[in-house]
């Protein structure tokens, strides 16, 4: 077998790469899945939690009487009476003040909505009266909402020890960035600030803990990404044996990074639990979620560029300041906007000088976290924005001057600046046909036509180049060393039906059904026979869930691994059986024959049914069980694509009409179009909402003013645009099964898109970036139709 | 986001309906499509300690021609007007603008009364009303009257309907002279950035008899555009006639700034959207 694994598998080869319809949409489609929301227990109580009304304060006290008195109270819990530990890094990083958040607020609060106390009733209805008579008696203090603000010299510090709320600075350097400026034709320079917004999933945060005394037995079922780094930090910080603590995950409605973390209410609502012996539910609600899940995306981003002459880039020098907001939470939060982001920009360039500073600043906003190509969609927008820029005052057409600048496939594997190694893609490849597909020659004769009536339309292009899968060599190359690993294991029952279970789980990415596609034809048996199973520590192997495009790649490889294991016991007894070598036979529909003579052959359930009662078989070797559990931790894989927008903007009122967005996806082994394609639809989706709609907007006292939908603007499927995506497949050199990640690239790279398709179409104007997102008043402001900020036109 | 515990009664009249109001006093409110009261109530912005729901009330729902003018009762729902046939004919101003009021499962759900009602400055309906000089039906405790829609919108969220009493009806003179209704709005969906409903008396020669330009999202009621009115009424509409409209559109009004967009870029869009709508209405094409 290659390390790209053996597909098409002799006689198999199926079910990898078709457009097989996902085993988990009828369930999802008919409301029959369960969510964390749907799940009741026999006394079960509802948790609201008392959030912090201020920004920035000192506790004085907290009076609970006239709560307790309230019909349906049961107990109000503070951080006197929860006494947990704060959740740990899991590693160690150079440099990094990370005060962690505790599980409620100690003393201080840090950021309005911050947990203060448990409230405990009968139902949710009662728990919110309860906790809106929690007297929260504060002390203000002075309130930092901005990185500038906390960076100034006299400003208020949110955690007094630190002395500074500057929580990180470093700059890196590669190549001789200082020469390279010194020689250059032309040097650019800019400071973008991108919008803050936030995943939104359908389906907020939602806990129901349930602690048995007498079972010693604390189970947690959680809409997390990760149920066992959950169940690690829960055991840790409780503190709790992990060997009687299991986390369950529910269906769940969305994830897109927010819920990889631990965070604080996970940690209370057990720990609730554990102080009550009852069994709780908390289940967030809008607001909440919009408050304090965490937030994501704003950076503000200095770019430098040195050019020669040609309009080659020489040069390159990125200053990323991250808002990190209030604390850090579990993982290195506070870190990776701006660090990942810094370590990404370059992307698809040919960059051999780069200098890049990464500062992350702590200031009285919601917590930071990951959201869906974390870091990278501020990166590559202002990247895109400011190449674009370039490109019309050199007068070179854009994607001239992209492909002047971006790798070639002749140059794979490319040691990129930064250190990341790009193991395979035609970057350029990519570009060349969404530059096909959209017809750019008609559509520049298009864009001249519609502009002499009065109507601007505009194209943008964003190549991206995406790191994923996330294994331990990925990690350290992204500058975050962790070890990250996964498990999967593949048996056979007696009847010759197949299970997988694996330690990733699903947010709704499909992996019933890809990861089955992979078991199939790897055992060449129907999909129909494979079942997955997820998101239960009991019956998983352990392992670090789905977050940053990891599960194709390391689920999807550690599944192909055990089946491969389970295969070769499969030929092995089914040789012994029909006294032929192992060699000589193939697996083909759930058959398992002599090459040439199919009438001698057995089926799964033949071999399943020998594999298990056979004595003779059976005793020979007890490895003849047919099942495998394999551990994987696959080698850094780059994805790669282009996302192109195309809009029509009504230069007067602002307004952009999204016609259409094509993007070319290459995630190497495709295991299923259709679920790439969907990856792709609803990271688009977020694209147009952060560049058109989404940001959240806070007042000069840390208020949260778009804490609702009716401010903080999600797109619809109305301010969605058809979408075409079309599949290029560079198989990844080193991977099992040659898979590479996906899913992010969307959003990473068609904010982009959209955003240089706007300052495209506004070009006759003279329009550049100046503010995110593209609002119809900063549209209108761009196209010079509105005097300056603040004045009246 | 639940709300506060409050009582809640199902009137089957209106008389019911108001007596149930008076018993209940001030705090109480009246319920009809839920979709402006109900999330006000889960942000806990809203407390009433009762709700009197009149959408099963008989009588209250239903479009009828009385005279001139249709009678929309109060709690006929959003999407039942919208595809009313003689609303189509006599207000299809009034059919286009609930084209903006949300989405279908809202208008489903939301009664014309209810937006009328609830007086959202930057709402819809309530700009329609005032532009088309349409009266408003109320009943209490002390009796009938009837409010023309000029008066009837007092302050945000505030109209001259007294605590104690119901809306039951809104009467909708026929107006078919020109008519445009602009708006822009962040989303679909969404209450408007800014608005205008344009309703226009024109003679055969294509002077301007009468002219209501009545904008939405600029002021805390729904704002007649008096000088810009009184620009166009004598004159034919013109590209160079809108300009100047537009012109003293944005000279005059003073809209507040908010999340979505500041007083600057309201009064340039409340400006345009004139502009537009005076030569939409008059079917000539816009130039420049
Ligand atoms: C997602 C969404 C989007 C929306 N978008 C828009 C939009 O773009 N434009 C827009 O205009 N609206 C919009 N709305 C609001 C919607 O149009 C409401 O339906 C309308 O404002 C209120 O009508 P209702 O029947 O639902 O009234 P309710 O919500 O039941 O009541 C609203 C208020 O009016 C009072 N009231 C209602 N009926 C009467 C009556 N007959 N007599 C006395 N008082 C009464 C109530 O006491 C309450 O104070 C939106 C709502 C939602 C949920």
């Amino acid at each position: 077998m290659t390390e790209s694994g053996g597909f098409p598998y002799p006689g198999g080869g199926r079910f990898v790469g078709a457009r097989v319809k996902r085993a988990e949409d009828p369930r999802l489609l008919t409301g029959e899945a369960r969510y964390a929301a749907d799940i009741q227990l026999p006394g079960m109580l509802a948790v609201a939690f008392v959030r912090a009304t201020e920004a920035h304060a000192r506790i004085e006290s907290i009076d609970v009487t006239e709560a307790l008195s309230l019909p349906g109270a049961v107990a109000v819990l503070t951080a006197a009476d929860l006494d947990v530990a704060p959740v740990p890094l899991p590693f160690e990083f150079d440099g990094l003040a990370a005060p962690p958040q505790p599980a409620l607020a100690r003393n201080k609060v840090r950021f309005l909505g911050e947990p203060v106390a448990v409230v405990v009733a009968e139902n949710r209805y009662q728990a919110e009266d309860i906790a809106d008579r929690v007297r929260v008696r504060y002390d203000r203090l002075g309130v930092v909402v901005s990185p500038e603000a906390a960076r100034a010299a006299d400003a208020p510090l949110l955690f007094e020890d630190l002395g500074t709320n500057v929580l990180f600075e470093r700059t890196e350097s590669a190549g001789d960035v200082e020469g390279a400026f010194a020689e250059a034709a032309h040097v650019f320079r800019k400071t973008f600030h991108t919008n803050r917004f936030v995943a939104c999933p359908m389906e907020g945060r939602g806990v129901v803990a349930h602690y048995e005394p007498r079972a010693d037995h604390l189970k947690v079922w959680s809409s997390t990404q990760t149920p066992f780094l959950l169940r690690t930090t829960l055991a840790a910080v409780l503190p709790y044996p992990e060997h009687r603590l299991q986390v369950i995950v529910p269906e769940v409605g969305g994830g897109f990074g927010a819920k990889m973390s631990t965070y604080p209410e996970e940690v209370a609502v057990a720990a609730a639990s554990l102080k009550l012996g009852r069994p709780l539910s908390w289940i967030e609600d809008r607001r909440e979620n919009l408050l304090a899940a965490n937030h994501a995306k704003e950076q503000q981003i200095t770019l430098e560029l040195a050019l020669d002459t040609e309009g080659q880039i020489l040069a390159l020098r990125a200053e990323h300041v991250g808002d990190a907001g209030a604390y850090n939470f579990n993982s290195t939060s506070c870190l990776i906007e701006p660090f990942i982001g810094a370590r990404n920009l370059p992307g698809v360039l040919r960059l051999r000088n780069y200098e890049w500073t990464v500062v992350s600043v702590a200031t009285n906003r919601s917590p930071v976290g990951a959201f869906r190509a974390v870091g990278s969609t501020p990166g590559s927008t202002t990247r895109d924005a400011f190449l674009d820029e370039i490109a019309r005052q050199l007068g070179i057409d854009v994607v001239k001057f992209f492909r002047k600048n971006m790798i070639r496939a002749d140059e794979m594997p490319y040691h990129q600046a930064t250190g990341q190694v790009y193991d395979s893609g035609d970057y350029i490849g990519s570009l060349d046909q969404a530059v096909e597909l959209v017809d750019y020659a008609g559509f520049r004769r298009r864009q001249e036509e519609a502009r002499s009536e009065g109507r601007y339309l505009g194209i943008g292009f964003s190549p991206f180049v995406e790191a994923t899968g996330w294994g331990s060599e990925i990690a350290k190359s992204q500058g975050l060393p962790f070890s990250s690993h996964d498990n999967a294991s593949v048996s056979v029952d007696p009847s010759g039906m197949v299970t997988v279970a694996t330690s990733m789980a699903s947010q709704g990415q499909g992996h019933e059904t890809s990861f089955a596609q992979v078991a199939a034809d790897v055992l060449g048996v129907d999909v129909a026979t494979v079942r997955v199973t997820q998101g239960d520590t009991d019956v998983s192997p352990y392992g670090m869930g789905t977050f940053a495009s990891r599960s194709a790649i390391i689920g999807g490889g550690s599944v192909l691994l055990a089946a491969e294991e389970v295969r070769k016991k499969v030929l092995a007894i089914a040789a012994k059986t029909l006294e032929a070598s192992a060699e000589d036979l193939e697996i083909a529909d759930g058959r398992v024959a002599v090459k040439g003579a199919p009438q001698r052959g057995l089926s799964y359930p033949e071999v399943a049914a020998i594999a298990h009662w056979d004595l003779g078989v059976r005793s020979d070797d007890d490895g003849h069980r047919l099942a495998a559990t394999r551990f994987y931790d696959p080698p850094a894989t780059f994805s790669n694509g282009c996302f192109v927008a195309l809009v029509e903007v009504d230069p007067e009122l602002g307004t952009v009409k999204l016609e259409k967005i094509v993007g070319v996806e290459d995630c190497g082994r495709v295991i299923n179009p259709m679920i790439v394609e969907g990856q792709s639809h609803g990271a688009v989706a977020q694209a147009v909402g952060g560049a058109l709609l989404e940001h959240m907007v806070y007042d000069e006292n840390g208020g949260l003013i778009t804490s609702t939908f009716m401010d903080y603007l999600l797109p619809t499927a109305l301010d969605v645009p058809p979408i075409e995506i079309a599949h290029m497949e560079t198989l990844a050199p080193h991977t099992a099964g040659g898979f590479k990640g996906m899913g992010e690239g969307g959003l990473m790279s068609a904010p982009g898109a959209i955003v240089c398709a706007v300052v495209d179409a506004l070009s006759p104007f003279g329009a550049v970036l100046e503010e995110l997102p593209l609002g119809p008043e900063q549209v209108a402001r761009m196209a010079g139709s509105l005097a300056t900020e603040g004045g009246h036109s | 986001m639940k709300p506060t515990p409050f009582e809640y009664h199902r009137a089957e009249t209106t008389e019911e309906a108001v007596r149930l109001l008076v018993e209940c006093g001030e705090e109480a409110k009246v319920l009809a499509g839920g979709q402006s009261l109900v999330p006000t109530m889960n942000l806990r912005l809203a407390q009433p300690s009762a709700l009197i729901d009149i959408a099963g009330i008989g009588g209250l729902a239903g479009i009828a021609r009385e005279g001139g003018s249709l009678r929309v009762g109060a709690t006929t729902r959003q999407s039942a007007v919208l595809a009313d046939p003689e609303i189509a004919v006599d207000a299809p101003m009034v059919a286009e603008a609930l084209r903006w009021v949300g989405h279908e499962a809202n208008r489903n759900r939301g009664t014309f009364g209810g937006s009328a009602a609830h007086a959202d400055p930057a709402a819809e309906i309530p700009a329609v009303l005032v532009a088309l000089g349409a009266d408003l039906e109320i009943t209490g405790p002390r009796g009938f009257r009837t409010v023309p829609a000029a008066d009837f919108f007092v302050s945000f969220f505030t109209t001259s309907i007294e605590p104690d009493e119901l809306l039951t009806a809104v009467r909708l003179p026929s107006r078919h002279g020109p008519w445009a209704f602009e708006e822009i709005a962040r989303r679909h969906g969404d209450f408007a950035l800014v608005g205008v409903a344009a309703a226009l008396v024109v003679d055969e020669q294509g002077i301007v008899g009468a002219c209501d330009l009545v904008l939405m999202g600029v002021d805390d009621v729904p704002w007649s555009a008096q000088a810009a009115q009184e620009v166009v009424v004598g004159n034919r509409v013109t590209p160079e006639l809108a300009r100047e409209a537009r012109a003293v559109i944005e000279s005059t009004v003073e809209p507040s700034s908010d999340v979505h967009a500041s007083s600057c870029y309201r009064s340039h869009a409340a400006g345009v959207l004139v502009e537009r709508a005076l030569l939409k209405a008059t079917g000539r094409k816009e130039q420049g």
